[in-house]
This record gives structure tokens, sequence and C-alpha cells, in this order.
């Protein structure tokens, strides 16, 4: 045990931004904003609330609340958001979070299977602040979980290391078309951390293959990846599931952005083909490529000011420095780019 | 920053042998420092820098933990020590005590009390709270004296504390979580007081426990429970009663064991004490569960258990019910009997009803399923008694019993049809009612069940209705292809009918399967029953013809459930045990025995049917007997002993057709068998004797013609031979010719 090493991690926090591009910051999400999205989707027990999902909780959710409050440097509220998502999440016998979570349900766990980008998200948060605040526990914790993952939802299939979007339901064996992934549930600037936490050679390939997946899953005229993909043989849309360019494809570019993979061109490419003309994001069709719903909150449309600013030094528009999404995800999603910017380009503001 | 938090969780952990090893946690520092790469030597020599402050850290724990002194004990009485749950086995268990001993608390410096809990309390008025802090800082600090008047313990000056004790008390954990870190950046160096961060953790993990417990993850409950051991006492018996419940269900029933016994033994509470004993007694075995009755406690010569005594019996008599082999104290039979005989609830002759009847007491298993009928009428009552009614050869009450129910459930189903299988395979045939005979076919096609269409067919040719025998067999047979006996019926019917294609037909299937079916002659039957009761009652079955009683069977399907019987006579009976021949059938009941005797028939098993047979024959009653001699007698011939078999036919009176399909089938035998010893007078006589009983079937002219030819009387071979050559039967033609050669025609 060395305690004093992580005390002396404090210290070294100016050394992280420099040395690791690829890891989140604390402090790099203004608390402005921050106090915003607290506002309104933190409760007071901790959870954070899904208000365009019936107002449910989930471990996603809270692995993007642990890691916001991170970004903000705030270590009361991230403290307040781990001890709900110990004690009402963290209960399955493997490790895992159990992923819904319904304020209206007796038990209030809907579904006790997990979501692996979940508990990736809540591993890779509880590393980061337990190592910026000393805090042994949230180490101890995200080592535990990152074991759970590697042991549970890490396989290799076909040749290639996955990442199997939860423990039932979908690997070879629990459905015809298994096994069936999820691409946006690849965080990639997470596995190096993981692979800290729980030391193995898989998490590299988890992200090389992932990486070169992404590059591969070219559906429909747009060439874009479906929301949940089979691998039993070659990749095509998961049975069951609508074919298409879904809300959770949405944040792949954004990952790769905020990861240290070598992947700019995927991720234009990616961006291109998931814009329309005249420059909203869209949920696809991938059969005809036609946009089924388009996506005009601010929240998704932020990627586009980054990509902007990078390529062509147009700075971020005032109004999209603000807060305006309703919602929690695209509220999410619009502060995980903002915090980007602030760590990698504070030029663009 | 502080980092007493911390240290509680990391000693928690180590408590629960759940440490993850440090290398990956401070290669993460290193990472996050920028010194991933850094010399080993290096780490190696910080690493022991490190350690040797971890042992100082490790004395801070000690002290902070400050276990009492073993002498002085002021009060006794509340220092209950908590349940100690640990995974690991009994010699690991005693590791973490010794490193929190450690040899050092007599030099331990006097504990400081944290009273900051018991004046928020105080302040508040709330003298429950107060009393159990009291109770709980007494157990954790024996020399501790508690104030003389709580409640004039001035209160918590620190407003922002009082606020973490209010939230605390109203059980939001996440916010004092939240305070706790939010004043620690404000006031630099400030602690929160040890022991609200002590409660706050437990009252975490206590949550935990519990969202895992109702989620049934029991790897969870445990690890917690054996993390928080302070958790796990008597002021909160629901969490011991989960950590139990975590164990029972994972197979380790002697933790739950452990659990419900510091319970009985530490505990007061006669409330939770009682439910303890009620929730072991549901979640472990009888055996599991006496041992932990015996911790009961009398109080003036109450015994506390008794309020739940009649369920505790109830519940016993209801595990042995499902586990034969269990025995359970007399005792708890005998409380549910005099609750049954008290005006119980009808479930309780209920019980004792299954109770009999899986113990073979087939008797006083009628008295208690009749008995609960009469209080209540419901389709287990039925159906229990009707299978008592069965086993005592009753199967036309048996039938009105179950009758109503016969829908209710599968086993009333398979009991009803066993029950119609019975009646109608009852020796001599009995009149039945004509809406008895109809409602049994309706049900008998509606579940297209084989066995007793089968018997339908044997019913209705001992009442001498051959056409409705055939379409029965017939019926039968489409439901069951397989079901020798149905197209042995088939065959006999057929043959008595002159019907010779339809007979050649039956012969061709199944000659090569069934020799008692190539056996048959197509030989005209002239002679019909001649008994003018049977005539006079003959109207009755042609009612429920198969076909004519609603439910045509037109889509024949095989039950799952149809098993080919031996005989006509065959008993069926539900719930029949699989006769694998391996239990000696001198331990079974008569009835018993007769059933395991015709399963080792249908198994072609006829020396050991031939032995469980004997066992029947000692029954008493005649009909048992009958069958059982009938039984034994076949299983002889099956094997070549015919003086054995027709030995057996005389040990019990038997109905006509029985005695003379035995004694046809002893003849032809030893027929047989004198052919093969060329002793063909002999075989002559039998052959004779036999028609006296029998038509001759075709082999046996055959055999009777060589007879002649072997004995020189070439012209009565002949007239054999052509009347058995006319039926096509090769052996005859081969005869015949031999016959005319003989005699100088060819």
């Amino acid at each position: 045990m060395k305690l004093g090493r992580t005390l002396a991690a404090i210290a070294m926090l100016g050394v992280l931004a420099v040395a690791w591009p690829g890891l989140a910051q604390q402090g790099s999400l203004p608390s402005s904003l921050w106090q915003v999205y607290k506002e309104r989707f933190l409760d007071a027990s901790g959870r954070i609330v899904d208000n365009a999902n019936g107002g449910i909780s989930h471990s996603e959710g809270q692995g993007y609340g642990l890691a916001l409050a991170f970004m903000a440097d705030s270590p009361a509220d991230f403290e307040q958001i781990w001890s709900f998502t110990k004690t009402e999440l963290m209960v399955r016998d493997d490790g895992l979070a159990a992923w819904k979570w319904d304020p209206s349900a007796t038990p209030k766990i809907t579904d006790l299977n997990n979501a692996s980008d979940g508990d990736l998200l809540i591993a890779y948060a509880l590393a980061l602040a337990g190592s910026a605040w000393d805090r042994r526990d949230y180490l101890q914790s995200a080592a535990e979980l990152a074991r759970a993952i590697l042991e549970h939802a890490v396989v290799e299939r076909g040749g290639r290391t996955i990442l199997l979007p939860a423990v039932e339901g979908f690997d070879t064996g629990q459905r015809a078309d298994g096994p069936v992934i999820n691409p946006s549930y690849w965080i990639f600037e997470a596995f190096p951390v993981m692979a800290l936490l729980a030391p193995s050679d898989k998490w590299t390939k988890l992200s090389r293959d992932g990486e070169a997946l992404l590059e591969s899953l070219k559906f429909g005229p747009r060439d874009l990846p479906a929301e949940w993909v089979s691998l039993a043989r070659q990749p095509r849309p998961a049975e069951g599931f609508p074919a298409e360019f879904g809300y959770n494809s949405i944040r792949i570019p954004l990952y790769l952005m905020r990861s240290n993979t070598n992947s700019k061109a995927l991720m234009t490419r990616l961006l291109k083909s998931m814009t329309l003309p005249e420059g909203d994001l869209a949920v696809f069709n991938l059969a005809d490529g036609s946009p089924k719903e388009t996506l005009a909150d601010p929240g998704y449309q932020f990627i586009n000011h980054i990509l902007a600013c990078v390529n062509e030094g147009t700075k971020i528009p005032e109004h999209a420095r603000e807060l305006t999404s309703e919602f929690y995800y695209p509220a999410t999603l619009h502060l995980l780019g903002l915090a980007y910017v602030v760590e990698k380009h504070p030029s663009c503001l | 920053m502080s980092v007493k938090l911390p240290l509680l969780l990391v000693s928690a952990a180590i408590a629960a042998g759940v440490v993850t090893t440090g290398p990956s946690l401070d290669r993460l520092d290193a990472y996050l420092k920028g010194t991933a790469g850094a010399a080993p030597s290096q780490q190696l020599a910080l690493d022991d820098t490190q350690n040797a402050d971890l042992d100082g850290v490790a004395r801070d724990i000690r002290s902070m933990q400050a276990l009492p002194p073993k002498t002085d004990r002021l009060a006794p009485d509340a220092s209950i020590a908590p349940f100690m749950l640990s995974q690991a086995d009994p010699a690991q268990r005693q590791q973490p005590a010794e490193d929190t001993v450690g040899g050092t608390a007599e030099q331990a410096p006097p504990p400081e009390v944290d009273e900051s809990a018991l004046r928020y309390f105080a302040a508040k008025g709330d003298t429950a709270r107060l009393a159990a802090e009291i109770a709980r800082l007494k157990s954790l600090y024996p020399n501790w004296t508690p104030p003389a008047d709580p409640l004039a313990v001035p209160q918590n000056a620190d407003r922002q504390l009082e606020a973490m004790w209010q939230l605390y008390s109203e059980g939001r954990y996440p916010e004092v979580r939240r305070a706790i870190v939010e004043r620690q950046a404000q006031e630099a160096g400030w602690l929160p007081p040890a022991d609200l961060v002590e409660r706050l953790q437990v009252a975490e993990a206590r949550s935990r426990l519990v969202n895992a417990s109702n989620l049934k993850q029991y790897r969870t409950v445990i690890e917690v429970g054996a993390a928080n051991s302070s958790l796990l006492n008597c002021s909160d018996v629901d969490v011991l009663w989960r950590v139990a419940e975590a164990f029972a269900q994972t197979e380790r029933p002697q933790r739950a064991i452990d659990a419900y016994s510091y319970i009985l033994t530490n505990c007061t509470n006669t409330a939770e004490r009682v439910a303890t004993m009620q929730k072991a007694a549901s979640l472990l075995p009888y055996n599991r569960v006496q041992p932990l009755l015996a911790l009961e406690k009398t109080a003036d010569g109450v015994r506390e258990f008794d309020s739940i005594r009649d369920d505790l019996a109830r519940r016993f008599v209801a595990e042995a019910n499902d586990a034969p082999t269990l025995d359970i104290a007399a005792e708890y039979v005998e409380r549910v009997k005099q609750l049954a005989l008290a005006e119980g609830p009808a479930s309780d002759a209920l019980l004792l009803g299954w109770y009999y009847l899986r113990r073979n007491d087939a008797a006083e298993a009628e008295n208690w399923f009749r008995r609960a009928r009469e209080r209540e009428d419901s389709e287990p009552a039925s159906q229990g008694f009707a299978l008592t009614l069965l086993e005592h050869g009753k199967p036309a009450e048996a039938e009105a019993v179950l009758y109503r129910w016969r829908d209710s459930s599968d086993d009333a189903t398979a009991t009803y049809l066993a029950a119609t299988a019975n009646l109608l395979a009852l020796d001599p045939a009995p009149v039945i009612a004509d809406d008895v005979l109809t409602r049994m076919a309706q049900t008998v096609i509606a579940e297209q069940y084989a066995p007793s269409a089968q018997q339908f067919g044997w019913y209705a040719r001992s009442f001498d209705q051959p056409q409705t025998a055939e379409r029965w067999f017939e019926t039968a047979l489409q439901w069951a292809p397989e079901d020798e006996p149905s197209a042995y019926g088939l065959a006999l019917t057929r043959q008595q009918l002159n019907d010779r294609a339809g007979f050649a037909q039956v012969q061709q299937q199944w000659a090569e399967r069934s020799p008692r079916i190539a056996e048959l002659a197509q030989t005209p039957r002239t002679t019909g029953t001649d008994n003018p009761a049977i005539r006079a009652s003959a109207s009755r079955v042609a009612a429920v013809q198969p076909g004519t009683s609603g439910g045509s069977p037109t889509s024949p399907r095989l039950p799952e459930t149809v098993a080919p019987q031996a005989q006509a006579t065959t008993v069926v009976t539900a719930r029949r045990t699989s006769c694998s021949g391996r239990s000696n059938p001198a331990r079974l009941s008569p009835a018993a025995a007769l059933d395991n005797g015709w399963c080792l028939m249908d198994l072609n098993r006829p020396l050991e049917a031939a032995e469980s047979f004997e066992v029947a024959m000692g029954s008493g009653d005649r009909r048992i007997e009958e069958d059982a001699a009938y039984g034994q007698s076949l299983a002889y011939l099956r094997i070549g002993l015919t003086d054995r078999a027709a030995v057996a036919a005389a040990k019990a009176p038997m109905n006509s057709s029985r005695a003379r399909e035995l004694q046809a089938s002893i003849l032809a035998d030893r027929a047989i068998q004198s052919f093969g010893s060329d002793r063909y007078r002999e075989t002559l006589l039998f052959l004779d004797q036999r028609t006296q009983v029998q038509q001759e079937t075709v082999d046996l002219m055959v055999l009777r013609g060589y007879s002649y030819m072997n004995l020189k009387r070439p012209r009565d071979a002949l007239r054999v031979f052509e009347a058995a050559a006319a039926t096509g039967n090769r052996d005859a033609v081969r005869g015949l010719a031999d016959a005319r050669a003989a005699v100088g025609l060819n």
C-alpha cells in the first residue's frame, strides 16, 4: 500500500496534462457550466436524472456525472454522486454496476444487467479522481471495477478483442447472431487507465480492434456504423434492432476526438457522414441513408464547432459556450466537448 | 486532507479479505505523473519508505480502534460481540483479529470517546436513538461512563456538524458525504468526527447490503457483511437475517446456521427471535433446523416458540411429504393430527393424507383425505383420496370422486385416467352405469389415453360386443401404435368377427414382434359367450363407442404417458414408480409388488416379474392375488417354464376367460415341448386338451399335422393340413404337400 505516492500525485497535476494528452483533466470544465448541469440533472440523492427517459438513472449517467464532476474539480459533488452509485448500483455479485434504476419501482433496480460503457465511465472517473484527490478508496473501487470489466465484458471473438455491451444477452450463444456489439461503448480515452488498474494486454487490443472495427463498419450509402452490430459473420446490423445510425452512435466522433488514438481521419469521415447539408446532425436509416430524425439540440451540434475550430480556426460561437441543452444526454455531450476544448484547444474560446 | 476516511475503508477491505494488489495503483500514479517508465530501483526505494510510513499508519489504526482491555468491564450486558462473519475458513478468520490486537492494546492511550452523536440526539430529544447510542458507546468503550443526564449535555456548538448529523439521521447519506468534503475544502485541517464517518460508512454499507439482498446478489451481501462486522449485531437483526439467507441460498447452510444461532444465543427481542426461527425453518432443511430449536428459551414455563409450533409442524410434515425418505420426529406428525382433528383447516388433513400416502400407508392416507374433502372439497384432496381408493382397488369410487376435478391439474387428469383404466380392468367386468361409461369415454377420447381405450376394448369383449371392442382397440392403436396388447385384442376380435382381411392385416404387422399374435389361427370362432347375464347387459357398452361420443379421435397422437400394458387386466396407476427391479420386491406392499410385476413384464424381465408377483400373491386381497397368479403364470410361460406356469395358475381362483387363456398357453407350450422331444402321442394329447379351451391356431394345426405324419397317419395329417393351408400359412402349405406325397396323391 503506497498511500504516500497517491498524496504525491496531487502535486503532479500540472505534469499530467502535458504528459498525457488523452486523459481528462481536473478543472477543464468551467464551474459555472457544471453548476447549470447539476441544477438540471443532479438529484440531492446523488443520482443523475435522465429527464428524457422517464426520470430514471443509469450507470452511464452516473459515470458521466462522476467524470464531469472530476473535470469541474468538484470533489464534493463527486463524493455525492459516488455515494449513490456505490450503494444503489454496485450490487452485482460480479462487481459490475447494475445499469437501470427507476425511482418508481421496487426494487429500484429494474434491470440487473450491466452496461459496459457505464462501467467503463465509472471506473475511469474513479481512477482520475482517486489519483488527483488522494482517495485510495476511489482507486480501490476503480481497480475492482476494471478487473470485473476485464473478466466479464472484454472477450476475444473471431480473432477480435471486443467489448460486450453487457454480461447478459449479447455474446455468442446468448443470441443467434451474437456476438453483438455497440461501437459507441468503446470509450477510447479510458482504456489506458483501465490497463493500469487491471493490467492486461487485452486493453490495447480492445482499443486497436475497436478502431479497426469503426474503420470497417460502413453500412448503406452513408458508410455509417450501425448502432448494434452483429459480428457472428461479416459485420452487419444486428437482428431485432433498428438498422440505424442512432443516438448512441452520435458520441463516437467525440470519443475519438477526446482519445489519444490516432484517428483523426476516421473521426472526420464519420462526422461528415452524420451531418446534413444544413449542418445539423441526424439519426440515419442505414438502408437508404435518409435522416430519420434531425438532432438540432446544441449539445449534439457542439462537436462540429470543435472541428471547425481545429480545421479552420473558427472560434467557438458565444452561444455555443453556454449550456442550453435541456436534456441530459445532449447536455452531457456538450460539456464533454467543452471540457475537451478547454484542455486541448483553449485558443478556440 | 483527511487520511482517516480512506484508511477506514481500506481496513474494512482488509477485514473482508478483498484487498487488491498495490502495484497497478502505483503504476497509475506513476502514469499520471508521467513517470511510468521510472527505474525499478527507484520505485523499490520509494516502496520501502512508503511501507515504513504504512507501519505507522497501521499503529494509528490500532489505537483508533482501541480494543478495550479484557478486565474491568463496566457493562458486560451491553458488550455482545458482533457476529463474526468471514468467507474464509476459521484458520484464516483469526488473522484480522491478531492484526488488530497486535499485543499493543495494553499500551494504547485511553480512547477519546466521541460524544457528538450523543449530544445531537439529546438535543433532538430523540430518546430511543440516545439510548441506542449510549449502549453502542458502552460496548465500544467499556471504561466510558455515560453522562448522568444525557439530555443535559450541551448541544453541539458546531452548526455545520449539527447539519451533517441532521442529514445523517434523515438517511441522506450522499448529502452528508458531500457536506464533509465541502467543509474539508473550506477549512483546511478539519476532520469529520470519527464516529460520524464510521456511522456513515456502516449506513451506506447497510443500504448496499439490503439492495443486494433484495436483488438476490448473495455474494455481494456476504462481502459487505464481512467488511462491516459492526452491522452484524442484535440491534439490526434484519441484516443478520439477510446474511443468513445469503449463506443458505449459496449452499453454505452451516454458515447460515451460525448466523441464526448467533441471534438465538445473543439477541433478546422475542418477536425477532420467533421470526428468526421461522426464517431458518423456511430456508434450511429439517435436520439443520433442529439444533436451532434447541436454543429456545423458556420463561415462566412458557416456551417462546410455542406460538409458531403449529406452523413449524406443518412445515416439517410438508417437507417430509416432498422427501419420502425424510424421517421427522413423531411429535410433529402428532401435532398436525391434533390440529386436523380439532377443526383445523382442510389443509392440515391434506398434509397428513400425503404424508401417509408417500409412506405406503394407504388406509391412513384415505382417512385423512376423506376428512380433508369433508372439510372442504378441493382438487388436491380429491386427487389424494382417489389415489388411496385406487390403491385399495376401488376404481369406481376413485372415478366418481375425481370426475369433477379431472381438468384441474395435470396430476388430477392423470389420476382420473388411471381410475378409468382400473375400473374397466376389474375382473369380473363390473356393470357400469351408462352415464359413467359415457363420461369416461369422453375424457379418454379427449385425452387420447390409449391404456383406457385398450381397456374399453377388453370391457366390450367381456360383454360380447366385438364390434365396439374392435373400434376401441383400433383407437388405442391410433394413439399408441406400438401397444401390443391392443393389437392382440384387435386380432382376437377380428378373428371372432370373421374379418379375415382385417385379421390378416394385424397379423402381418405384428407376427414378428408378438408370438401370441402370430399364433392366432384365422379360423372362424364358433362359440360366442353364452353367459346369459352378460348377454342381458350387452346393450350397455354400445353407447360409448369411440367416435360416437363427441370427441372423435381424428388426429391420433401418442400421449407421452402411455406405457404398453402387459395384458387386458393390467392395473394402471398414476405416479407409477419406475420398476428398475433393483428394489427388493419383498419390501413392497402387495399392490405395489403387483404393479412392479407388470412393469417388469413390460420390460421383458419375466424372471424378476415372477418374483414380484409372488410377493403380491400373499396379499389376502382376492383380486390382487388373482392378478398376481395370472401374472406369474404368464411370466413363467414367457421363459418356457410351463410346469411352473401351471402351478402358478392354480394358486388363485381365476375367472374363466383368464383361466382359459392361461390353460391354452400352457398346453400349447407343452405340446411344442413334447413335439421337440419326439413324443408325438403326448403332443396330440396336449393339443386335444387345448382344443377344449381354445380354438387351435394355424401354427398348432401344423404341429398336429406333423405329429400325425410322424405317427404314420398321413390321411389325418392331410385333413389337418388342408384346413390350415387354406389360411395361406406357408408351413401348412408345405405340410399339405408332404401329406399328399405320403398318401400318394402327387
